[in-house]
């Protein structure tokens, strides 16, 4: 029986200098030719990271009082609408929300530049109380004027998601893309054996309170995400084949970086952004140590048509294959493209080893696990 | 030796003359189909390199011009501002004259803009919209 670590024991070795971090890429490997009790004895902790476009994402900020005070119920930061029902000079920012006056520019873009340290403009209405009087105010916002200015994403990192195709006759736009007719390409979401979620399908280390690397500085995991599902089909290998496991997570943006976090508009579609986050998992026995084994090719994902309303599956296909350039789909080679950076994943693993190398990140014990069983319904009309 | 791109714009008529072949027989130029969009009983268009001496190219486009081909140099490039790029990958699903590629091991964008053909998809399939067309370079 190999030995058990526990969180403090790796905190431990950590503070010494003596913990061994090694990427969730570099763990595949190993599996190779060791035993899950073998990397149990020398891995303490594997860096997991993705870097893509995560629509639900978003940033909380308090711009502090205006004299004379006002009750913020109408905003706009640089024409893009933000959320106007959070007490005087509260807001949210919702990544996706579109610029009245240039589609191509959103609530994303405005947190990038925020925490490029720019000036962003503020137009605010509000109907005037006793208390609050002012009814307009328009002004200018950055990072170092405003009090908090922290991201907080209700639902990041997909645990797997779909290959998209396109069998219509006619290109169409996607968050995935696009996406050329008849099966002319193929494209696909998330890291691969890099990717956080994949390396932790049950979440036995990852849930409420787990610090991680989030836009370049240190964030936690605030909840499970939205639509967080715990019910998809699972293959040999204990991965779910579809988009099934999410999760929240909260981060002082004034401290993040526009290298990891960056605007990003898809024609035809939308604002989107794209967001870098890493996580680490302490191995502390052999079953996290085995899911983190897990290859590329043993990470099956379905291939779903996109030009269908129900968005029906065409056949799975391994990371390995979407990796190697095209998959076969009813007999014809497709080329294969990603939508996400594991260029820039690669980097967020780096990093956050480097990080714990030098003793400036401690793994944390979650607060609380996620729930064992969740489904998602779909909004029906009544 | 020298490379040159040319649009070729044609009347429905001149589509079946041998005009390609015409070229690499009596000139000794080659000529590498960039683009093509044909559509019977309409005007024509190729988008075409040529490769061969300065006088061999200058003597193909005004043999082009005799025979009623409107033979324009292709000026249109690609522009890249590839500092800013991060490397999703998303323009490699639309290109596929193998200009933009995924390098398989470091998974960086790679770009080769001599196998570019101008063709404009990656210019809206980039989510950072870092692809822009321009008239004013010569490519
Ligand atoms: S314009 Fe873009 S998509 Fe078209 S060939 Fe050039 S690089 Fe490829
Ligand atoms: S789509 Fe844009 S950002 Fe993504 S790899 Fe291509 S050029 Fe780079």
């Amino acid at each position: 029986m190999s030995t058990r670590k526990t969180v403090e024991q790796i905190n431990e070795k950590i503070k010494k200098g003596e913990a061994v971090v090694v990427t969730a890429e570099e763990i595949s490997k190993m599996a190779m030719s060791m035993s899950p009790s073998e990397i149990v004895d020398t891995v303490d902790i594997v860096t997991t990271a993705t870097f893509g476009p995560m629509c639900s994402s978003g940033a909380f900020v308090n711009f502090g009082h205006y004299s004379p005070p006002i009750r913020m119920e109408e905003i706009t930061l640089n024409d893009v609408p933000v959320s106007g029902g959070l007490a005087a000079v509260d807001t949210y920012i919702g990544a996706t929300s579109e610029s009245h006056f240039d589609h191509q520019y959103g609530g994303a873009h405005v947190i990038e530049d925020l925490i490029a340290g720019k000036d962003i403009k503020i137009k605010a209405r509000a109907k005037g109380t006793d208390c609050y009087p002012n009814k307009e105010v328009e002004t200018i916002i950055n990072k170092d004027s405003v009090n908090e200015f922290y991201l907080y994403n209700p639902r990041n990192a997909y645990q797997n998601y779909g290959v998209a195709v396109n069998t219509k006759h006619k290109t169409i736009y996607t968050y995935m893309g696009t996406l050329l007719p008849n099966i002319g390409n193929a494209t696909y979401s998330t890291s691969g054996e890099l990717s956080p979620l994949l390396n932790d399908p049950s979440f036995r280390t990852i849930g409420i309170g787990t610090r991680i690397f989030l836009g370049g500085t240190q964030g936690y995991v605030s909840w499970y995400g939205t639509q967080f599902n715990t019910m998809k089909p699972k293959n040999d290998f204990g991965i779910p084949t579809s988009n099934a496991g999410t999760i929240a997570v909260i981060g002082d943006a004034k401290e993040m970086s526009t290298e990891y976090i960056k605007a990003a508009y898809f024609e035809k579609y939308g604002v989107s952004i794209f967001i870098g986050i890493g996580i680490p998992i302490p191995i502390l026995d052999e079953d996290i140590a085995k899911a983190c084994m897990i290859r590329n090719e043993q990470i099956e994902t379905q291939i779903i048509d996109y030009s269908e309303p129900d968005k029906p599956s065409l056949g799975v296909a391994n990371y390995e294959q979407l990796r190697s350039g095209s998959i076969e789909i009813n007999g014809k080679k497709v080329k294969t493209a990603p939508m996400s950076s594991l260029m820039k994943a690669r980097k967020i693993a780096a990093e956050l080893k480097s990080w714990i190398d030098r003793g400036e990140f401690y793994i944390t014990q979650p607060v609380e696990l996620f729930p064992k069983e969740s489904t998602v319904k779909n909004l029906k009309q009544r | 030796m020298m490379k040159k791109k040319y649009i070729l714009r044609f009347s429905p008529e001149i589509v079946k003359k041998p005009l390609v072949s015409d070229l690499v027989r009596k000139f000794d130029v080659s000529v590498n189909i960039l683009n093509a969009d044909i559509s019977s009983g309409r005007a024509g268009m190729l988008v075409v390199e040529l490769e061969g001496t300065e006088e061999a190219l200058e003597r193909s486009v005004e043999d082009l011009l005799n025979d009623g081909v409107k033979c324009s140099p292709h000026v249109k490039a690609l522009v890249f501002r590839q500092e800013e790029c991060v490397a999703c990958g998303s323009c490699t699903a639309v290109c596929f004259s193998g200009a933009l590629q995924m390098n398989p091991e470091s998974w960086e964008l790679e770009f080769d803009q001599d196998s570019c053909i101008v063709c404009g998809l990656c210019v809206e399939a980039c989510p950072l919209r870092l692809f822009t067309i321009t008239r004013e370079m010569e490519s």
